[in-house]
């Protein structure tokens, strides 16, 4: 199910999701229009655009609570023609999981959004890699990343996504078990709490670099 | 409202009305044995003093001041009785006994009358470094009070008809050292207390300068009659006469210095004095030195002198005038002048428009204070005010100007350009002291010239608004148009890539791709120029978001502290945002710094921005640079960019005020 006000947009994510074996099961303007067609119908996921009418400002996260409110089960993947920091705290510390935010360039790399699509129905994190790599990339006064390795810092951006140690592993075609050390190793140095849930460890990585 | 009396109030008025009637009696009974001239100062000190003392102790039960005029008043009360007494003709009985009370205690009685005029308005020495020069003076004062007290040292001078009552060997010694002991005594004591009255005046601020005006004013008239009456007629009378007037003054400036203000009462006397003087010195130059040239003419000489005096008397008064304008309210500027250094103001880099409105009336009226008022008549809001320290009047309308405080205005002038009102000059002066002709007309001819100002304030206000919105407008149009349709394209190039991919065509699947790719990288380079544009992010979340993002783009790392709890208006979020901005990109670009501190806290004088770094310095508000740029946009927020630079770093600050 997808909203946005911008109806080209729309429709051409519309044609290519179908294409990709997708079931469009509605489309919708703003965020009133999509929440009646949740409430009628609980698609999987619902694509949001942050910015739609009225007041273009961030209508699309209060549109994704009030979705998680009527219907809990369904994913959230909030598309943006800008990334911001304070919006992905938001959404990492509002919502339990099953949430993303992504650039809206990201829709024309179909396989990566229909598999970031699919990561969000499963309850999992995604998390645009252009805001991930402008926080690891910021300068500090005592950076304390300067203690990773150059492999934990590419774990680190990773971890920061939403990827699971599992995808990590994929990712890097590594063995499951060098990926748990290495985050067991990273979040040693930087002084993190561990925790297993993916949506939590964003959190944590994402405040902890916005520090 | 019930009013309970202090703790110690109750004994301190009983303990008044005894000393007070103790006083009375001394003081009546001293006048019924005869007042002598010699100590007529004496009674006149001692009825003076304890009655303002007492009633400023009434008035005032804690005042310290009070007391000490008191103690003064009752001490020259002791002593103006008992000379009285050892002065009558007749020898009275026990004469000499009372009469040495009313002698040897003058030494320290000189003392306490320093003292008291040392702590005068408040009853305490000015600073703790005085009171080893009190202790010094009272050493000094029980010294030569001990031989007195032992020897008939002062009897010649008092002229006591009764004789000292004591008749101790050594009197001869003592007469040989008192006289030289009181020269240096006597003239320590005077000094310690003038120079004490100095240090006080210079370092006095508003109220107590005030009261200390006062105080000065009647020395100094009491001391310029004592000198003329010793001058011209060789008594003390006119100068003893004019002691009391020492004390009531002192105690109106304690208790009702607010209510009268002396300056033009001191600008008239000097302006008097000086021309009585050069009035007399003319005519008498003209009568005795012409008369003993040419004698026999005296009538005509006289009808001469009368004329010449009359004659110069209007140009002489105008510039005596001057003279004591100029030591009374400092420099007071020539309408001509205050043109000119308007020009100079309103030439003045950075702000200070309004200001240099506001202190050019200042200097050219000899104002108290100046407030520039803009708005419609029945809101206007104070822009400016001299002198700066002072804070901003709340808003006013046109028609209640008159009622702000601290003192009714005399004059407020309406500024008009154009035909249109733009706002209002008020000019306070000293209570008494009205606006010349001269002075309304420069006041008018300056209203015109902040009319112009204001204007120019007000054009410029429109034009960073206009370019403001019209940035988010484009920023907008960008975002909803040219963005919105490249993401839709690069995602039209995507659904090609898939399908010419999957229909074998791997050449244009690659070629799209890549076309794709530059694709989203020119869609990059836009979003970041619809950024710098105007942050969408700013409208929308507001300041700490926008700074936020500052910082995590900064090439320096930037320690942020961002203290604003609502939302600001518009025009002030993004002055604040671009501040930081051009900060943070001089500091990449210039400062070699390794650390940027970037605060913005809402106070209640405005939104405080800082961008301080610790780099090398050299920043300066250039022509043509962004620094200037930002000072002018923050000149339409009535804001000032300040910019201090050194070696060892750089601070960007300004307060915006808002309301």
């Amino acid at each position: 199910m997808l909203a946005d006000d911008a109806v080209l947009f729309r429709e051409g994510m519309a044609r290519i999701l179908t294409d990709f074996g997708f079931a469009v099961t509605g489309q919708a303007g703003d965020g009133p229009a999509l929440l009646d067609l949740v409430r009628a119908d609980p698609p999987d996921v619902a694509v949001i655009d942050l910015r739609m009418p009225p007041g273009y400002a961030a209508e699309g996260i209060d549109t994704a609570a009030a979705v998680r409110a009527v219907a809990p089960d369904v994913g959230l993947m909030l598309l943006s023609q800008y990334v911001e920091v304070h919006h992905a705290l938001r959404l990492m510390t509002e919502f339990d999981g099953g949430v993303g935010y992504l650039l809206k360039d990201r829709v024309s790399d179909l396989a990566s959004f229909g598999a970031d699509v699919r990561k969000v129905a499963r309850r999992e994190t995604v998390i645009d890699p252009e805001l991930v790599a402008r926080l690891v990339a910021r300068r500090r006064e005592r950076d304390p990343l300067e203690a990773l390795t150059d492999r934990e810092r590419t774990v680190l951006a990773l971890m920061a996504q939403g990827l699971s140690n599992v995808a990590v592993a994929n990712g890097l075609h590594l063995a499951v078990k060098t990926v748990e050390a290495h985050v067991t190793s990273i979040f040693a140095k930087l002084g993190l709490a561990h925790d297993e849930r993916e949506h939590r460890r964003v959190l944590a990585v994402l405040r902890f670099l916005r520090a | 409202m019930t009013r309970t009396a202090k703790p110690g109030a109750v004994p301190g008025r009983m303990l008044g009305s005894v000393l007070g009637a103790v006083t009375a009696v001394l003081v009546v009974g001293g006048f019924v044995l005869g007042p002598h001239v010699g100590n007529l100062h004496n009674g006149l000190i001692a009825a003076s003093f304890t009655a303002v003392g007492l009633y400023v102790v009434r008035r005032r039960p804690g005042n310290r001041e009070g007391w000490l005029f008191v103690a003064t008043g009752v001490a020259h009360a002791v002593m103006f009785a008992g000379r009285e007494y050892g002065l009558h003709a007749g020898p009275l009985p026990g004469a000499s006994w009372i009469g040495w009370l009313g002698v040897w205690p003058l030494p320290i009685v000189l003392v306490l009358a320093g003292v008291t005029v040392m702590s005068f308005p408040t009853g305490r020495l000015p600073s703790r470094g005085w009171r080893p020069v009190v202790g010094f003076l009272i050493a000094v004062g029980v010294v030569l009070a001990a031989v007195s007290l032992l020897w008939p040292v002062e009897y010649a001078r008092t002229e006591l008809v009764a004789a000292h009552p004591l008749h101790l060997p050594g009197a001869a010694a003592a007469v040989a050292f008192y006289p030289v002991a009181r020269a240096v005594g006597y003239p320590l004591i005077q000094l310690a207390w003038v120079v004490c009255v100095i240090v006080r005046l210079r370092r006095a601020r508003d109220d107590e300068s005030r009261q200390l005006r006062w105080f000065v004013f009647a020395v100094t008239v009491s001391a310029s009659v004592m000198v003329l009456g010793l001058l011209v007629w060789r008594t003390p009378v006119p100068g003893a006469l004019t002691v009391p007037l020492v004390a009531v003054a002192a105690g109106a400036a304690i208790l009702k210095y607010r209510l009268y203000d002396i300056d033009p009462v001191i600008n008239r006397s000097l302006v008097l004095g000086a021309m009585a003087a050069v009035v007399t010195l003319g005519y008498v130059t003209v009568v005795t030195g012409v008369g003993r040239l040419v004698d026999g003419h005296g009538t005509a000489l006289s009808l001469v002198a009368t004329a010449v005096v009359a004659v110069a008397f209007e140009p002489l008064r105008r510039r005596v005038q001057r003279l004591a304008d100029w030591l009374v309210y400092g420099h007071r500027a020539t309408p001509y002048e205050a043109l000119a250094r308007l020009s100079a103001h309103l030439s003045a880099p950075a702000g200070g428009l309004l200001d240099g409105i506001c202190t050019t009336v200042a200097d050219g009226v000899g104002a108290r204070q100046v407030v520039l008022w803009t708005g419609p008549p029945d809101e206007l809001r104070a822009v400016s005010i001299w002198p700066a320290a002072a804070p901003l009047p709340p808003p006013q309308r046109l028609t209640d100007l008159s009622a702000v405080p601290p003192a009714a205005i005399v004059v407020a002038v309406p500024v008009v350009h154009d035909g249109q009102f733009r706002g209002a000059i008020t000019v306070t002066k000293a209570p008494g002291d009205a606006l010349t002709g001269a002075e309304q007309r420069l006041v008018g001819d300056l209203a015109a010239q902040a009319g112009l100002v204001l204007e120019l304030r007000a054009s410029a206000q429109r034009l960073v608004a206009a370019g403001d919105s019209a940035r988010r407008r484009l920023e907008r149009d960008l975002h909803d148009g040219v963005q919105q349709r490249l993401v839709t394209v690069a995602l039209e190039l995507g659904s090609v890539v898939r399908l010419a991919a999957a229909s074998g065509h791997a050449k244009v699947a690659a070629g799209a791709e890549a076309v794709r790719v530059d694709l989203l990288a020119a869609t990059a380079e836009l979003r970041e120029m619809a950024r710098g544009l105007h942050p969408a992010v700013l409208t929308q979340d507001g300041l700490e978001a926008a700074l936020g993002f500052l910082a995590d783009r900064s090439a320096v790392p930037v320690r942020l502290t961002v203290a604003v709890d609502r939302r600001l208006p518009s025009q002030v979020e993004a002055t604040a945002y671009f501040v930081v901005s051009e900060g943070l990109t001089n500091v990449a670009k210039h400062a070699g710094a390794s650390l940027v501190t970037v605060r913005a806290e809402l106070t209640g004088a405005g939104l405080v921005v800082e961008v301080v770094d610790d780099g090398r310095g050299g920043a300066a508000v250039r022509p043509g640079s962004g620094l200037e740029g930002l000072a002018d946009r923050l000149a339409t927020l009535d804001a000032r960019l300040d910019v201090r630079s050194g070696p060892f770093g750089t601070r960007l600050g300004t307060v915006i005020p808002c309301a």
